[in-house]
C-alpha cells in the first residue's frame, strides 16, 4: 500500500457505500448501528393494529374478487374485417398472382416473374419462359423488391430553391418550367443534353426520338460504368462487324477465361451460368468441361476453375501472343501456321519464358496449349470486357485459328439501340456546359456526377445550367439539380425491352404508384408535347400498346388481332419472333494485332472491378444486398483493396490496414484485404462504393474509387498501371462472415478436408473408381431404434459440381422468409441472419489456393442435436422429416445453437428491424413487403431454415383440394428456385424415383460430418475437378 | 417472546395477502375463462344481417358469399358487391339494406367486427378442412340459428389439437376420417 492511500484510510474509510457514510453523517451512523428500521421490531398489539373485524374482511374480500371477476367480463375487441368493396376478379385472398414482367436492374433486362399477394410485389423470380434467364433471376434481381419499398424514395416532385435546399414543389410548376427551358434553349440555339444508362427498349428510344424531333439540339449521351465497348471495338477491328457474338457455353470441352468473370461479372452470369453448369452435373460427370481461368484478383469464375494461373492484366497479352506462337507457329495448326506477318508479330513470344517471368508452371501453359489443340472447334478462349483491345483482337485471332468459332452462337445475338457516348462527346458536352453552349441537362434515371471520372469536372459543370433529374431516390447527381423528379420503379411500369434478336420483353406494372411519381418516359412525352396538361396516367401505356400495334404487330404475322396478340404476349411476358441474329465474319489475321506489344512492367497495377452486388451503386441503399457476401473474401458491407498476401508483406501492411493508392494526380485511401491467389503487385478495387448521397443505409458504405478512373483510361478504362502504393495512417476494420483460414498454420490448414466437410476428388479418380468417395465415407452404426418414416420425408440434395458460390439462393431466401438486414456492425459480432450460406474453404498455398464452396443450411437431421437440448421443446421434429421451429414456444436460450454442429441457427438477438439504422425497416411502405405467409420474427427467439415450410403447407393445401396425396416434386424450395447452375434439388427421399433420391444414391454423395450420425437430410455432390 | 411487527407481517398480514390474491385469481379464472377465449362474444355489427334468415331460413349455401373457403386459407367475408348481387332488387326499400346500398354505391369499406380469430403464431387454413369434408358448424357453431352471430367454440390451440387427436371420436359424421397432424410445422411457421 502506498502513502496516500494510508493517509486516506486514517480518518475516512476507503470503501463507502453512500454519500452520507463517506461523510459520516450522524444519520448514517445510526442507521448502520441498527439491523431493522425503526419500529419493525417493537411490540404489537393486533388491535391495536388494525381496526378490521372479521365480518368486514370477508366483505372485502368478496367484494375484491367480484370486482376482479367483473373487470375482467369483458371481451377482447378482435379488431375489424373489412371485405373488398368490389373485389377485383383476380384476387382470392390468401393466394398468391403471378405476373411476367422485366427487370430493369441492369442492361440484361431479364424476364421476371412477380408474385403477388393482395395487389403487393413480394417476391421476384425469373419467367420460366424468358429464353435467356430461363427462370433464374440474380441477386440484384432478386433484392430489387427493397428498392420498391424503400421509405427513402422521394414522393413528390422537388425543386431547389437557392440556399434554403429543396422543397416539395408539382409536376405541374416542373413541367411548365422545364418546358420554358427547353423552349428557350432551343430559340438560343442551345443544346439540349439527355443523359441516362443503356437504353435497352425500343419504345424508349422512340420517345427519345420524338423528344429530339420536338427539340432541335437535344442530344442523347448513354453510359455504363462498365461495358463491352472494348470487346465490340476489337471485334469490329478483327472482323469488320459491329455485334460480338454470343457464347454457346454449354457446348465448350474447353474454357479459357482470361481476367473474365463469366461467373459473376462479365456479361449475363445467370445465362452463362446455367450454360456452364450443364456441363457441371454429378449425374454425368464424363461429360465434364475444363475451365481454366488466368486472372489477377480473386473471381467466382477463378474459385470455380480446375486450373487457375494467376497473370497481371497487363500481361494477358503475352499470355495469348505465347499461346498463338505456341500453338500457330511452333505446332503448325490452322490456316494462319504459314503467316509470315503473324509470325513476325508474335515472335520473342513463348509459353516457357512466360512461365518463367510470372512464374507459373510451365507444364500447366503446355497442358493447356495441348488442351487448346486437341479441343479445336470445341474450345473457348474469352477475355474479360476490361482488358484492353489488344488482348481482345489477339484472343478473336486464336480463337478463329483453332475453329472456336464453332461456339459462337448463331440462334442470338446482342441488340444495342443507343451506343455509348464517347469520349470525345463527353468532352465536347461537358465544354458546352462550361462556356453555355448547352442550355439545358435532363438526367434520365442516371447519376453521371458519381460515375464519370472527375477529370470530366461533370459536377462543376452541371452547376452553370439548368437541369433536372429523373430519379427514384436523391442521388449525386440529382442533389445539385434544378428540379428532381421523382419516377416510377420497375415494378410500376410499362416498357418493352429488345436486348436479343428475336426476343421481346415486357414490362407491366404490377402495383399502381405507391407516391406522385410518373414514369420516366412519361415525363419526356409530356414535355415532348411542351403542354403540362398533356400527363395521364396511362400516357406512356396508350404510346407503347400503339407502337405495338403499329409496328410490332403487323411484322408478326400472326393470325391474332391485336388485342388477342397484346394480352397473350403481356400474359408470357415475352414474345419470340424470328429475327435474323447479326452474322460475324472471319477475324482477319496478324494484320489486326498491332506488332508493338508492351508487355507488363513491374509497378503497382490498379485493377477497377465490378462488384457483385450493389451494381455501378445504384443498389447502394439495398440492405439485403450490402449484406450478402462476397463470394471469395465473404466482406459485406465494404470494398477494399485486395492485394496478394506476399504484396503485403513487402508493402509492410496486414490486413484492415489502411494503404494510398496514387497515381495520374489522383489519391484513394482503402482498407487492405490479405486475398489468397492475387497475382503479386495488383491492387483490385471494386467500384460502386462510396456514394454520397444514398440514403441513410447506403450513403458512406465503402470507399469512392471511380475517383481513380481518368478519361483516357490507363492500360483499359478500368486498368491503370504504375500506381505507387503505401501504407497509409491508421486502420479500418472489414467485417467478414468466415476468416480466411490461415493457409500455413498446421492446426487449421486443410480442416475441411480433415473434418470431411469438404469431399473432392478429380475427374480421374472417379474414372478409375466412381465408388472413392463411397469408400471413404463413415458408416456409422447405432444400437438405437431409427424413427421410420412413412409417407412424404423432406430432402435434399446440392451438387458441389455446380454450385459456384454465387449467392443468388441467399439473396432469393432472404426475401421469401422476412430475414432482416442486421448491418456491419452486427455481422462482425457473428449476427448475421442468412438462412442459407455459403461457406468458403482455401486450400493450397496463399500463392496458388484451391477454392471450394459449399452452400449450409439446417441440415434437418433425423437424430438433430438441437432438438435434444431444448428445454421448453420449442424445436422438435415433424413426421415428414423436418426440424421444426415454434417460435413462439421459443424462450431464447440458445441451446440449441450450442448444440448444432453446422452452426445455422440464427438468433434474433435484437429485434433487427427496429434496432438497424433507427428502425429504417419499420417504417411504412416496408411492412408490405413480408412475405404473408411467415412470422415476422421478434427479439429473443432463434430461427432457421425451414425447408420453405410454407411453400410444402401450400402445396399440401393444392393436393387436398385436388383429392390427391403430396408428392415431393409438388415443393420448389426459394433457394432451389432461384439457383441460376440448377445445383439445388428437393423432394420426396421416400419415393425412389424422384430426383432428390437419384441425387442422394449418386456415386458422389455425401452428408456433412458423417461420423457424428446426426444423419443430416441435405446431403451434398461432391465436386470432382477436371484436371 | 415478544410479539413485534415483524411477526404481524409474517404471521398475519402475508398469508391474508396470498390467500386473497390466490382465491381472486382462482375465481376470475374460472368465471371468465369463456370471455378469455371469446367465447359467447356477440358484437354488434355495421349491418344487421341475420345468418338465421339467409343460411336459416332461406337455406342458401355458406359458399355463395364465403367463396374462397375451398380454395384459400381465408373464407373471405363477401365483398358488399356479393350482398348486391341480390340487394340490387330484392327488399331495397328496407333500412338495412339502405345503408348497404349506400356502403355500395359510395365504395366505402363496410367494417364487420371480427368474431373468430386463431392467435397471430398459428397458420389456419380454410381450404384443407372444407376440402376434407368438415363442415362449418364444427367449428363456428350453428350460425344458421343465429341472429347475429356468436363465437360458440373456442380456438385455442386445446381446441384444435382435441379435434386433430381425436378426429374419428369428434367428427363422426366426416366418412373415414383420419388424425389431423399434430406436429409443431402444422400450425407454426
Amino acid at each position: 500500500m502506498d502513502k496516500t492511500n494510508n493517509d486516506t484510510a486514517g480518518h475516512k474509510s476507503r470503501y463507502w457505500k453512500s454519500v452520507g457514510q463517506y461523510s459520516q453523517n450522524a444519520d448514517a451512523s445510526e442507521a448502520k448501528a441498527r439491523e431493522f428500521m425503526q419500529g419493525v421490531t417493537e411490540d404489537f398489539s393486533p388491535d391495536d393494529m388494525s381496526g378490521i373485524s372479521r365480518k368486514q374482511f370477508l366483505a372485502l374480500l368478496s367484494a375484491s374478487a367480484a370486482f376482479a371477476a367483473a373487470g375482467c367480463t369483458n371481451y377482447r375487441d378482435k379488431g375489424e374485417i373489412v371485405p373488398y368493396n368490389k373485389k377485383p376478379e383476380e384476387v382470392t385472398l390468401g393466394k398468391a398472382n403471378y405476373y411476367a414482367s422485366t427487370c430493369a436492374g441492369c442492361e440484361h433486362a431479364c424476364g421476371i416473374l412477380i408474385k403477388t399477394r393482395e395487389g403487393r410485389p413480394i417476391k421476384i423470380d425469373g419467367n420460366p419462359d424468358h429464353p435467356v434467364n430461363q427462370g433464374k433471376i440474380c441477386a440484384k434481381g432478386q433484392a430489387s423488391i427493397l428498392n420498391l419499398y424503400d421509405p427513402e424514395r422521394l414522393k413528390e416532385p422537388q425543386q431547389k430553391f437557392s440556399g434554403m435546399g429543396f422543397g416539395k414543389t408539382t409536376w405541374k410548376t416542373a413541367d411548365t418550367a422545364v418546358v420554358a427551358a427547353l423552349r428557350s434553349a432551343v430559340h438560343n440555339k442551345k443544346e439540349i443534353a439527355v443523359i441516362t444508362h443503356t437504353i435497352g427498349s425500343p419504345t424508349t428510344k422512340k420517345v427519345l426520338n420524338d423528344f429530339c424531333a420536338a427539340y432541335p439540339g437535344a442530344k442523347v449521351y448513354s453510359y455504363e460504368v462498365f461495358t463491352n465497348d472494348v470487346r465490340r471495338k476489337a471485334w469490329k477491328h478483327s472482323t469488320g462487324t459491329d455485334t460480338f457474338p454470343l457464347i454457346a457455353w454449354d457446348k465448350a470441352k474447353l474454357i479459357l477465361t482470361l481476367e473474365a468473370d463469366i461467373l459473376g461479372s462479365d456479361g449475363n452470369y445467370i445465362e452463362q451460368t446455367r450454360l456452364f453448369a450443364q456441363n457441371r452435373d454429378a449425374a454425368n460427370p464424363r461429360s465434364f468441361s475444363r475451365l481454366y481461368a488466368a486472372e489477377a484478383g480473386m473471381t467466382l469464375t477463378g474459385m470455380n476453375a480446375d486450373h487457375r494461373l494467376r497473370v497481371r492484366p497487363d500481361a494477358q497479352i503475352e499470355l495469348v501472343l505465347s499461346l498463338i506462337n505456341e500453338i500457330v507457329v511452333n505446332r503448325k495448326t490452322s490456316r494462319f501456321a504459314n503467316d509470315a506477318a503473324l509470325a513476325a508479330v508474335v515472335n520473342g513470344y513463348s509459353i516457357g519464358s512466360f512461365a518463367k517471368k510470372y512464374s507459373l508452371s510451365e507444364n500447366t501453359l503446355k497442358c493447356l496449349a495441348d488442351d487448346l489443340v486437341a479441343h479445336t472447334g470445341e474450345a473457348i478462349v474469352y477475355a474479360g470486357s476490361t482488358l484492353p483491345e489488344n488482348v481482345h483482337t489477339a484472343v478473336n485471332l486464336l480463337n478463329e485459328a483453332l475453329e472456336n468459332s464453332a461456339l459462337y452462337r448463331k440462334d442470338q445475338s446482342a441488340v444495342s439501340h443507343i451506343e455509348h457516348a464517347a469520349r470525345e462527346e463527353w468532352e465536347a458536352l461537358i465544354a458546352g456546359l462550361n462556356s453555355g453552349a448547352v442550355g439545358a441537362v435532363i438526367h434520365f434515371d442516371a447519376n453521371p456526377v458519381f460515375h464519370l471520372a472527375p477529370e470530366y469536372g461533370y459536377a462543376d459543370a452541371l452547376k452553370k445550367v439548368p437541369s433536372v433529374a429523373l430519379v427514384e431516390s436523391q442521388n449525386e447527381t440529382s442533389s445539385l439539380c434544378t428540379f428532381v423528379l421523382p419516377i416510377h420503379h420497375a415494378f410500376e411500369s410499362w416498357n418493352d425491352f429488345h436486348t436479343r434478336t428475336g426476343i421481346f420483353s415486357l414490362q407491366q406494372p404490377v402495383i399502381n404508384p405507391l407516391y406522385d411519381t410518373r414514369q420516366k418516359e412519361a415525363a419526356l412525352l409530356v414535355w415532348t408535347a411542351g403542354n403540362t396538361d398533356a400527363y395521364t396516367d396511362t400516357i406512356y401505356h396508350g404510346y407503347l400498346k400503339s407502337r405495338w400495334q403499329q409496328e410490332v404487330h403487323p411484322a408478326m404475322n400472326t393470325a391474332a388481332d391485336f388485342s388477342a396478340f397484346w394480352y397473350a404476349s403481356l400474359e408470357n411476358g415475352v414474345v419470340g419472333f424470328t429475327e435474323p441474329s447479326a452474322s460475324f465474319a472471319a477475324a482477319g489475321a496478324a494484320v489486326s494485332i498491332g506488332t508493338n506489344q508492351n508487355g507488363a512492367s513491374d509497378s503497382f497495377i490498379v485493377m477497377l472491378h465490378d462488384n457483385y452486388y450493389i451494381g455501378d451503386g445504384r443498389f447502394a441503399n439495398n440492405g439485403w444486398l450490402q449484406e450478402m457476401t462476397h463470394p471469395a473474401s465473404k466482406i459485406v458491407w465494404d470494398n477494399y483493396a485486395a492485394i496478394a498476401p506476399a504484396t503485403a508483406k513487402a508493402l509492410g501492411v496486414k490486413n484492415y490496414d489502411l494503404i494510398e493508392l496514387s497515381g495520374h494526380g489522383m489519391k484513394c485511401l482503402l482498407p487492405v484485404y490479405e486475398q489468397a491467389g492475387m497475382a503479386e503487385r495488383v491492387v483490385a478495387v471494386a467500384l460502386g462504393y462510396g456514394r454520397t448521397v444514398a440514403g441513410t443505409v447506403g450513403t458512406g458504405v465503402g470507399v469512392d474509387a471511380q475517383k481513380l478512373l481518368t478519361k483516357a483510361g490507363g492500360v483499359s478504362p478500368w486498368l491503370y498501371a504504375d500506381f505507387s502504393v503505401s501504407k497509409g495512417n491508421g486502420t479500418y476494420e472489414l467485417v467478414s462472415t468466415q476468416e480466411q483460414h490461415s493457409l500455413d498454420d498446421s492446426f487449421v490448414k486443410d480442416l475441411h478436408f480433415k473434418r470431411e466437410i469438404i469431399r473432392e476428388g478429380t475427374l480421374a479418380e472417379y474414372e478409375e473408381h466412381p465408388g472413392f468417395i463411397q469408400d471413404e465415407r463413415h458408416k456409422p452404426t447405432t444400437i438405437t431404434k431409427s424413427v421410420v418414416y412413412e409417407g412424404v420425408k423432406w430432402a435434399m440434395s446440392i451438387d458441389l459440381n455446380k454450385c459456384t458460390g454465387c449467392g443468388v439462393c441467399t439473396a432469393s431466401c432472404n426475401v421469401e422468409n422476412n430475414i432482416p438486414v442486421v448491418g456491419k456492425d452486427q455481422v462482425r459480432r457473428g449476427r448475421d441472419m442468412a438462412w442459407i450460406r455459403i461457406d468458403r474453404y482455401f486450400s493450397g498455398t496463399p500463392e496458388e489456393p484451391t477454392v471450394s464452396v459449399q452452400p449450409m443450411l439446417c441440415q434437418h437431421c433425423d437424430n438433430a442435436p438441437c432438438e435434444n437440448v431444448c428445454p421448453v421443446v420449442a424445436t422438435s421434429h415433424s413426421p415428414d422429416g423436418l426440424n421444426q421451429m415454434a417460435y413462439n414456444r421459443c424462450v431464447g436460450t440458445r441451446y440449441c445453437s450450442n448444440n448444432c454442429p453446422f452452426k445455422v441457427r440464427r438468433f434474433n438477438f435484437y429485434d433487427f428491424r427496429d434496432q438497424f439504422a433507427d428502425g429504417i425497416q419499420q417504417e411504412a411502405p416496408l411492412n408490405m413487403m413480408h412475405n404473408p405467409e411467415v412470422t415476422v420474427r421478434s427479439r429473443g427467439v432463434m430461427e432457421k431454415c425451414t425447408f420453405c415450410i410454407q411453400r410444402i403447407m401450400e402445396a399440401r393445401q393444392t393436393a387436398i383440394m385436388e383429392n390427391r396425396p403430396l408428392k415431393g416434386s409438388d415443393v420448389t424450395t426459394a433457394c432451389q428456385q432461384a439457383c441460376p447452375a440448377q445445383a439445388i434439388v428437393f423432394g420426396d427421399m421416400n419415393d425412389k424415383d424422384s430426383a432428390v433420391s437419384q441425387a442422394i444414391a449418386n456415386d458422389l454423395g455425401y452428408s456433412v460430418l458423417e461420423e457424428l450420425n446426426v444423419r443430416p437430410n441435405v446431403t451434398y455432390r461432391a465436386r470432382l475437378k477436371n484436371v | 417472546m415478544k410479539k413485534s411487527f415483524l411477526d404481524y407481517v409474517l404471521k398475519i398480514r402475508l398469508p391474508i395477502v396470498l390467500f386473497v390474491a390466490l382465491s381472486s385469481f382462482a375465481l376470475t379464472y374460472f368465471v371468465s375463462r369463456p370471455e378469455r377465449d371469446g367465447v359467447g362474444y356477440e358484437p354488434e355489427q355495421p349491418i344487421a344481417f341475420s345468418h338465421k334468415l339467409h343460411a336459416g331460413t332461406m337455406a342458401i349455401d355458406c359458399k355463395y358469399c364465403h367463396a374462397d373457403v375451398t380454395k384459400s386459407r381465408h373464407a373471405m367475408v363477401p365483398p358488399v358487391a356479393t350482398c348486391m348481387n341480390c340487394h340490387s332488387v330484392a327488399r331495397k326499400n328496407k333500412p338495412e339494406i339502405i345503408k348497404l346500398t349506400q356502403y355500395f354505391a359510395e365504395g366505402k369499406p363496410l367494417m364487420w367486427k371480427r368474431i373468430h380469430k386463431v392467435p397471430d403464431f398459428a397458420y389456419f387454413n380454410h381450404s384443407v378442412h372444407v376440402n376434407k369434408g368438415i363442415e362449418c358448424q364444427s367449428c363456428h357453431g350453428n350460425v344458421q340459428e343465429m341472429d347475429v352471430v356468436r363465437q360458440s367454440n373456442s380456438f385455442t390451440m386445446a381446441n384444435c389439437l382435441d379435434c386433430h387427436r381425436n378426429a374419428p371420436t369428434v367428427l363422426t359424421y366426416v366418412p373415414n376420417v383420419k388424425k389431423g397432424p399434430d406436429n409443431c410445422f402444422a400450425c407454426h411457421r
